[in-house]
């Protein structure tokens, strides 16, 4: 009989105060499904993330193997799961080296195979200050692998990226997918559609659909996007097309 | 290492010359004399209990003014000058932000007020008054912002601002009705180090060495602490680091400030400069600061003997008066990674 597979298992509900941000949000993930969380600005997919991290405290609970996350000090927690936060610019001139090895203080993972993994060894010497969007981006996702640990959440992995490294972070991302249970919030429907297999769409703090990435119907979107869209195949796989009237 | 190796044997050096310098001229063997005595005395007094006989202190002008006058002094603006810089470097790591100073927090506010009132009612207690003053204004300041039992940086930041204002306004109040009374108080507020004593370097002593070296120990948390709520992802344990942080830079700055007064500028511009050579990374950062900050609170003191002598200046004004241009020289160097080898 197969081992059974090491599931997480996420039911969450958050408020900033009287406002509601995440209503009973309930979903699974494993490895071999990458989960593409979609879903207009304001719906709720970064809170998801954080509060599933611990950076926000919601209440509910993240389980993986049936052990809840949330009930775990920070530094225990870190060894499970992790996150790579939205790309922004940063500020501190630390060395890719030393920025990736942060991603050890709670593990004491490796750096050198984190960074040979994105492909950024060679260049550890250099300062994050002088890296372009999408080399940071590779680097925040070594940090991420130093730590080691086999729950990835991913804000916007390819925002602002061109396509040249928006797509080499999904191709990293689908060749990770089989060690780690790989969640990510998607601005790009495109590449949502292409490299993800699993869809989970949110749209003011619920889930509106979710399913196999092949099953999202153009109604769907109509609803929750208020745009009209045709869905269309190129090589079997699904690809948004605008549908202008 | 070796720039560390130089910022050390700069230290040592402007210690020395802090004590060969003085209104009176004193040739080196003598001052070396005066320290290997000096230290030989204070072993034979902790050799007591051993049966050795305690020197007795050399009736020598000369050794008096540097065992008893430069030597204490030199020390203590060493140690305050380390302790300063330590907690800016904490502060700017606890701010994420390079511009932070311990004094954000209230301390030098609270001190100033509790040294301006012991000095109108009780002037022999103004380094008690300070101390208990400063350390009283970080806990107000630091229960304003706390919301949910964390603490929000920005609302730290902003409650202690505010603060600092009152605080401001309270002194001035009480160094104008108090008048001739307060003129101690108002050496103080200037920052000195004119009439330091032993106690004073040991009691420094004690709060940094506890301070610095805690913060060492705590060099990668003070890397995350960086990056914010971020961290909390990476493992760290986010709201109770920003109150030990809180803590520790309340203890070396409330020391320090409650012996020498409030001198300006060294916990700012220590860690910020030592940033553009030795990169934001604390494992070098912290000492590195540390020792420039003790170095340059040394050279200052010396500059405020010896300028308009034989009177002193307060060395607050000269940490000022010369820490404000080359502040503003470093932030027009501030292009990223500019200064980096």
């Amino acid at each position: 009989m197969p081992k059974q597979e090491k599931q997480l298992e996420v039911n969450l509900r958050f408020s900033y105060g009287e406002r509601e941000v995440l209503k009973n949000v309930s979903f699974f993930a494993q490895k071999r499904e990458l989960l593409a969380i979609i879903g207009p600005n304001g719906a709720g997919k970064s809170t998801l993330l954080k509060c599933m991290v611990g950076i926000l405290k919601g209440k509910g609970y993240v389980r993986y193997n049936g052990l809840d996350l949330t009930k775990l000090p920070a530094k225990e927690r870190a060894k499970y799961i992790t996150y790579v936060p939205q790309n922004s610019l940063p500020e501190f001139a630390f060395t890719i080296e030393e920025f990736v090895e942060l991603g050890t203080y709670a593990t004491g993972g490796d750096v050198k195979k984190a960074l040979k993994l994105v492909g950024m060894w060679e260049r550890r010497r250099e300062f994050i200050t002088n890296l372009s969007g999408g080399e940071y981006q590779l680097v925040l996702i070594a940090r991420a692998l130093a730590q080691g640990s086999e729950i990835i959440l991913l804000d916007e992995p390819t925002s602002h990226l061109d396509v040249n490294h928006a797509l080499q972070i999904m191709e990293l991302l689908t060749r990770l997918k089989d060690e780690k249970i790989i969640v990510a919030v998607m601005h790009d429907l495109n590449l949502a559609l292409q490299y993800s297999d699993k869809l989970m769409l949110l749209h003011n703090g619920s889930i509106e659909w979710s399913g196999e990435v092949f099953e999202l119907k153009e109604d769907i979107l109509e609803r929750v996007y208020g745009v009209k869209a045709k869905i269309s195949t190129i090589d079997g796989k699904p690809i948004l097309l605008a549908a202008l009237e | 290492m070796k720039k560390v190796i130089i910022l050390i044997i700069a230290s040592v050096l402007l210690m020395f010359l802090g004590i060969a310098f003085g209104s009176v001229s004193i040739s080196f063997s003598l001052i070396l004399k005066s320290i290997i005595y000096g230290v030989k005395m204070e072993i034979s007094k902790l050799l007591f209990v051993f049966g050795v006989e305690p020197l007795k202190e050399l009736d020598t002008t000369y050794f008096t003014i540097i065992w008893e006058i430069r030597l204490p002094r030199v020390i203590l603006a060493y140690l305050v000058g380390l302790s300063l810089a330590s907690a800016g470097v904490a502060t700017q790591a606890l701010f994420k932000n390079p511009l932070g100073d311990p004094y954000i927090l209230g301390i030098s506010g609270g001190a100033a007020v509790g040294a301006s009132i012991a000095a109108l009612f009780f002037p022999r207690y103004m380094s008690i008054f300070a101390l208990l003053f400063a350390l009283l204004s970080v806990f107000l300041v630091y229960n304003i912002s706390k919301v949910d039992g964390h603490i929000p940086v920005d609302t730290l930041l902003l409650a202690g601002i505010a603060f600092g204002f009152f605080a401001h306004a309270l002194t001035s109040y009480l160094l104008y009705v108090g008048k001739e009374r307060i003129h101690n108080a108002i050496f103080w507020l200037m920052g000195t180090f004119n009439g330091a004593t032993w106690s004073d370097a040991k009691l420094v002593l004690f709060s940094s060495l506890l301070g610095f070296s805690f913060l060492m120990y705590k060099w990668r948390e003070l890397n995350l602490l960086l990056f914010g709520e971020e961290a909390i992802a990476l493992g760290l344990d986010l709201s109770f680091y920003r109150k030990a942080i809180i803590f520790v830079v309340s203890l070396l700055t409330a020391f320090a400030v409650s012996t020498s007064g409030i001198i300006g500028f060294v916990g700012l511009i220590s860690p910020h400069a030592m940033r553009l050579i030795f990169g934001p990374n604390h494992r070098k950062l912290l000492p590195a600061s540390a020792l420039f900050g003790g170095s340059l609170m040394v050279f200052a003191d010396l500059l405020a003997r010896i300028l308009l002598k034989p009177s002193e200046i307060p060395v607050g004004i000269i940490t000022a008066l010369f820490g404000a241009p080359f502040f503003i020289y470093l932030l027009m160097k501030r292009k990223r990674g500019e200064l980096y080898a």
